[in-house]
């Protein structure tokens, strides 16, 4: 496994991506509600979230779609993510530590791609999001 | 394929129901791309001259809304089921952006406790020029509630 990769040609089928653990910190996600949006209760105040039916406040899906993107770009710093497919299987608990994952199931040579699954899992290895990206590199 | 989702698909896929302006500014796609973990400077700092949007910041980008007005009501609660993004080129700040909306698939996936429907709403964005530079689909379920 190859903490960084800069080409194609460093990239190994099979290969396991350096595990990523995401910020879902309230604080953090307090930050993005109040820059980005998402601010709402059910995402930035774990009480509201409860009453909404959560067992407490939920990470955005856009932004668990963006450490997936993050998770990739420190792995491979010239890489353009050209396709990310992210499916919200369960939700991501704010104040809960997270692990983001990733395996290179496909390199193609010829047009410089690698496919790559991505997994975000909580304490108990569950799965809350799962997808696939598609990344071209020089 | 059931008869009712047929019937949704030739009624509503690939016709466009919304058309929204986004001005782009560049602190609001930095603070996506901190909190996200990116730490690239491409993406973190103003000043970067190839500084540009993480690719799924088009995500963040909202429409008036996600189905056609006309759609009908299906029996059950929506949820977002996910996210796809297809890149195609960088999101500057200061771009001033279209998005372009139509439901781009439906299709239903059966489980112990019924069926469910997808609507996949994609939002085609295109820069001031014309130029296509991401696809941005949202995907919603409704889980269909017994009508026993």
């Amino acid at each position: 496994m190859a903490d960084r990769v800069h080409s194609i040609a460093d990239v190994e089928f099979g290969e396991t991506l350096p595990a990523f653990d995401p910020d879902t910190s309230l604080d953090n996600i307090k930050r993005f509600g109040r820059h980005v949006g998402w601010g709402t209760g059910r995402f930035t105040d774990h009480e509201i979230a409860r009453k909404e039916g959560f067992p407490g406040a939920i990470v955005p899906g856009v932004l668990s779609q963006g450490f997936l993107g993050a998770m990739i770009h420190r792995w491979a710093p010239n890489a353009q993510i050209t396709v990310i497919d992210t499916v919200f299987r369960a939700p991501v608990l704010v104040d809960h530590p997270h692990k983001i994952t990733g395996v290179v199931t496909n390199i193609d040579e010829d047009e410089k791609t690698v496919e790559i699954d991505i997994t975000v899992t909580n304490e108990a290895n569950e799965t809350r999001v799962f997808g696939t990206a598609t990344i071209k590199l020089p | 394929m059931d008869t009712d989702i047929e019937e949704l698909r030739e009624r509503f896929l690939n016709i466009e129901f919304d058309e929204v302006e986004f001005e782009i500014d560049g602190k609001r796609f930095r603070e996506y791309a901190l909190a996200s973990g990116e730490t690239d400077p491409k993406f973190t700092e103003i000043d970067h001259p190839n500084f540009q949007a993480p690719p799924t910041f088009v995500s963040t980008l909202v429409g008036r809304r996600n189905f056609p007005p006309d759609f009908p009501p299906l029996n059950g609660v929506g949820m977002d089921a996910g996210k796809q993004v297809e890149w195609k080129a960088p999101v500057r700040d200061g771009a001033k952006l279209t998005g372009k909306s139509h439901l781009h698939d439906i299709y239903t996936k059966t489980g112990r406790s019924g069926r469910m429907v997808f609507l996949v709403t994609r939002m085609e964005i295109y820069d001031d020029g014309g130029t296509h530079i991401a696809n941005a689909d949202t995907r919603t379920v409704i889980r269909e509630r017994s009508s026993g």
